[in-house]
């Protein structure tokens, strides 16, 4: 039975400058139990489709034509209060953006009845409680919940909650967007396995929003493809992924990243001789604390890793959000003193080095950061941030010795230095900056890169792209990589050692056919179990993981050189 | 949370004796004998033989106490303020300065907290709908006049106040706190007497300082306007005023307390300008007077006060903003 049917959908943004047409003659259905997967790149129209469904639309953009009805209800055409009586009670939205759809100043509870109160719902106190367990029973949540405020929850639980609250009214349809950004793989499957249950009990048509295919083909029944505001592909999951009938399907099909099948690499290791290029012996970093602080909080433990400049390697370091990936990168770039033990470079304490010393440090160990749409200063054009840093850590002589280096290095990452150079950042793509970032970080002629989440934030069909040139990084210019990260999968694909850190302990240190295939710490095996893999006919593992196993002593695998 | 205002209280204890401690020696840097200020005003003034202004000046610096070493004058100091004891004034000789503080101290406060918090409302309230309701014809009118005015200083509108509500229409008096021929008293003639003379300073600094709270609300406003949970909060169907108030003007308002708190540490100076034009009997012109004669134990004595207010207020502030914002709450 189509629940939601959606035809010829149009939507335009009223620019000042032009017309973009963002969503163009879009037609679908939603079958109740149904659940459809809308995915695509940013600024394919996913959101703006949601959102004209919502009617929730900001000025300039409005719905130039179509029609989409739920039942007797055509929601393009309704008007005035009706809008905000379908929302919730008719049709639900979860926006992106999981760890804020909550308001931070008011308690669950609050949050959870007030839709229901402004749909003229009135309760009693005791209703209202029955009411507030119940939904929050049926994400798998305990009642008390309820009586907390969002930054008490974790990103998880927050996701939980969102569902909960959509889910209130008993809606025919409901769309998540982007249901599981900035979750790890763990919590990832447990929001998609709550979807699923709330969807079962309610029997509601549920789309999804995403780019992850590996996550679509694990959590839908049918996939609709969008690319330029139009549907290019409409087709039952399984047949999508057997045989994809658009290039561009095929295309987001084949970026996913999958274990088993390991690019070969050349070893090319040499002995190390002399000091190693970076050396860290006990380090741990605890937070907090002293005179005026509140609560400590161990952030790192106590960890030993080596990086020799003589055998360059990508060591990706994984663990859910918390773990200490971060903060063992901060250190790593010296951003961050280590409260105890030993972060030497090229045999010195980092704390007490020259300046002289300190800038050569600071340019043979570069970073990549997570977000490269924040990476430039909009004031100025891009060949700012790879020429300032050439000509003041004394990489290059005259300008314009900076200027071929600054060319070579966009060459290197596969960028036309006439196309992205002279140009503004907000003129070029995410990954068009991210790999500018990658550029300006191999111009200097470091030793180690850290990248933190380097394509977290790219659309999916660039991020091999961008992993490649890391991996070009180690085999092409001898340079170490850390690859900071919660995906495995691109881990697995990219890294000679595979570090996984939980609750800022290392559990787990080898070579990726080790830690990734053949898991021997409970932790990482969640991890592993919890991939979603790009084919619909393996089945996600559904079993709670057991937590408190994840305790147990460190693994640290033969021929790992991490050691905690 | 007992331990946690208990540091508080600490360190509002160190903030409050670090700043008597630089209030001073900061005076003393100047070149400038205080008793001899004041008896040179007097010779001109009264006719005392200039040439004995030597010999007094330095029988009154063993009277003050000014001619002890450096280090004994501020023990004493130190001691004298924890007590609240700030001696004589030397200008108003021989006037106990808690006295002219405490005259002095409730008619600024209060024309100044009535004028902030009212401020401070019509502000936030005016700043949170020209921030949501962004094409709204009014707003787009009424705005800018606001904005202009704040940027006019309220010493400068008290003037131009004055010259046509006072001068040329005659509906409020010119200046003082209450008229020249009454006296304070616990009465409703008083009483009437005294919000007539407020009207003119008070309305002075609000029109200036409305639009400095509207421009921060707004800017906070549209921000939040930006955030998930907005997206969230509309998509389960709220009603526009729930969404304004509970989720929009909640949210946005926690900055603007903090700014609020940083505020009422300026009062009493900011307060000085307008209550020199007004000729209003207030903390300001009694501070004004005194550091025009170098008359330190009065200096002394309402700078630690101020600082007191300001170390105070931010106690209060650091203890209530959890009560606003969960996050800010210790522990769960």
């Amino acid at each position: 039975m189509t629940l939601l049917q959606v035809s010829n959908l149009s939507v335009d943004f009223f620019t000042t400058r032009q017309i973009v047409h963002a969503v163009r003659d879009v037609s679908l259905a939603v079958a109740a139990g149904e659940r459809v997967g809308l995915v695509g790149e940013s600024g394919s129209g996913k959101t703006t489709t949601a959102l004209a469904l919502m009617r929730m639309l900001k000025p300039p953009g409005r719905i130039v034509a179509g029609s989409a009805r739920i039942g007797d209800l055509d929601l393009v055409g309704l008007k005035g209060p009706a809008i905000r009586a379908a929302r919730l009670k008719t049709i639900s939205y979860i926006p992106q953006g999981a760890m804020n759809s909550l308001s931070p100043v008011l308690r669950v509870r609050e949050q959870m009845l007030d839709g229901l109160a402004d749909h003229g719902i009135r309760l009693s106190a005791r209703e209202a409680k029955a009411r507030v367990d119940d939904a929050l029973a049926g994400v798998g949540l305990a009642a008390s919940v309820a009586d907390l405020f969002p930054h008490q929850l974790s990103g998880g639980m927050k996701q939980r909650v969102c569902i909960a609250i959509a889910m209130m009214l008993d809606p025919k349809i409901i769309i998540a967007d982007e249901p599981t950004s900035a979750l790890d793989v763990i919590s990832q499957r447990q929001v998609i396995q709550t979807l699923h249950m709330a969807q079962k009990r309610i029997g509601c048509g549920m789309v999804i929003i995403g780019h992850d295919m590996g996550l679509m083909a694990q959590a839908t029944d049918r996939i609709i493809v969008m690319k330029d505001g139009r549907i290019v592909e409409d087709a039952p999951t399984r047949r999508l992924f057997a045989a994809p009938q658009h290039a561009y399907s095929a295309e987001l099909i084949e970026s996913v990243p999958t274990l088993g099948s390991r690019p070969s690499r050349p070893s090319g290791e040499r002995p190390a001789a002399g000091a190693p290029f970076l050396e860290l012996t006990g380090v741990s970093k605890t937070f907090g604390g002293g005179l005026l602080g509140g609560d400590s909080k161990q952030a790192l433990a106590p960890i030993d890793l080596r990086i020799d400049a003589e055998r360059p390697r990508v060591i990706a370091v994984v663990g859910q959000s918390g773990s200490g990936k971060t903060t063992l990168a901060r250190i790593m770039l010296g951003l961050e003193p280590p409260s105890e033990g030993q972060f030497r470079y090229r045999g010195q304490d980092v704390s007490q080095l020259s300046v002289p010393e300190r800038a050569r440090f600071r340019r043979e160990v570069q970073a990549i950061f997570q977000d490269p749409y924040a990476s430039f200063n909009p004031f100025y054009r891009v060949d700012h941030a790879l020429l300032m840093p050439l000509l003041h850590l004394g990489a290059a002589g005259s300008r314009t010795e900076a200027r071929e280096a600054m060319e070579a290095a966009c060459r290197d990452v596969g960028l036309n230095p006439r196309e992205v150079l002279g140009r503004f950042p907000h003129e070029l793509s995410g990954g068009q900056r991210q790999r500018l970032m990658i550029a300006r970080a191999l111009a200097l002629k470091p030793r180690l890169i850290v990248a933190d989440e380097p394509v977290s934030m790219v659309d999916a069909s660039l991020r091999m792209t961008i992993l490649n040139n890391l991996r070009a990084l180690r085999q092409e210019h001898a340079i170490s990589v850390v690859y900071i990260t919660h995906d495995l999968a691109t881990a697995y694909q990219v890294s000679d050692e595979v570090i996984v850190l939980y609750d800022g302990r290392l559990v787990e240190a080898g070579a990726p056919e080790r830690v990734i295939e053949k898991p021997q710490h409970a932790y990482t095996r969640a991890l592993v179990s919890a991939i979603p893999w790009p084919d619909p006919d393996r089945n996600w593992p559904l079993v709670e993981p057991d937590r408190a196993s994840w305790n147990q002593p460190a693994v640290v695998q033969p021929g790992a050189t991490c050691l905690g | 949370m007992l331990v946690l205002i208990g540091r508080r209280i600490v360190m509002v204890v160190a903030v409050v004796w670090a700043a008597a401690t630089l209030n001073f020696f900061i005076p003393r840097i100047a070149p400038k004998n205080p008793i001899a200020e004041k008896l040179t005003q007097l010779a001109g003034t009264s006719g005392v033989d200039p040439t004995k202004i030597q010999e007094m000046s330095q029988a009154f610096g063993a009277r003050f106490g000014l001619d002890q070493p450096l280090l004994t004058q501020y023990l004493r100091y130190i001691g004298d303020m924890a007590r609240f004891d700030f001696g004589q004034s030397i200008t108003k000789y021989p006037a106990r300065v808690s006295d002219l503080i405490g005259e002095a101290l409730p008619w600024t406060l209060g024309l100044m907290i009535t004028t902030t918090l009212l401020a401070f409302l019509i502000g936030t309230l005016l700043g949170a709908a020209a921030g949501w309701y962004r094409n709204s014809k009014l707003l787009s009118v009424v705005s800018p006049i606001i904005m202009v005015f704040s940027a006019i200083p309220f010493y400068l509108l008290g003037l131009v106040l004055i010259y046509i509500f006072a001068s040329r229409l005659g509906w409020f008096p010119v200046s003082g706190g209450y008229g020249l021929t009454s006296v304070p008293e616990w009465s409703w003639d008083f009483a009437v007497e005294v919000l007539q003379h407020a009207t003119l300073p008070a309305l002075s600094i609000l029109i200036a300082s409305v639009g400095t709270w509207a421009i921060g609300m707004r800017g906070m406003m549209v921000t939040v306007q930006g955030e998930d949970y907005m997206t969230f909060a509309e998509a389960k169907g709220l009603k526009p005023s729930r969404l304004f108030y509970r989720y929009g003007m909640r949210n946005a308002l926690l900055p603007q307390v903090t700014a609020l708190a940083l505020y009422f540490g300026q009062i009493v100076t900011g307060a000085v300008l307008v209550e020199i034009v007004f000729a209003y009997p207030g903390l300001g012109s009694l501070l004004l007077d005194s550091i025009k004669l170098f008359d330190f134990p009065t200096i002394y004595g309402i700078v630690f006060i101020l600082t007191l207010t300001v170390a105070l207020s931010m106690l209060l502030v650091d203890l209530l903003y959890p009560l606003l914002d969960p996050r800010a709450r210790v522990g769960r």
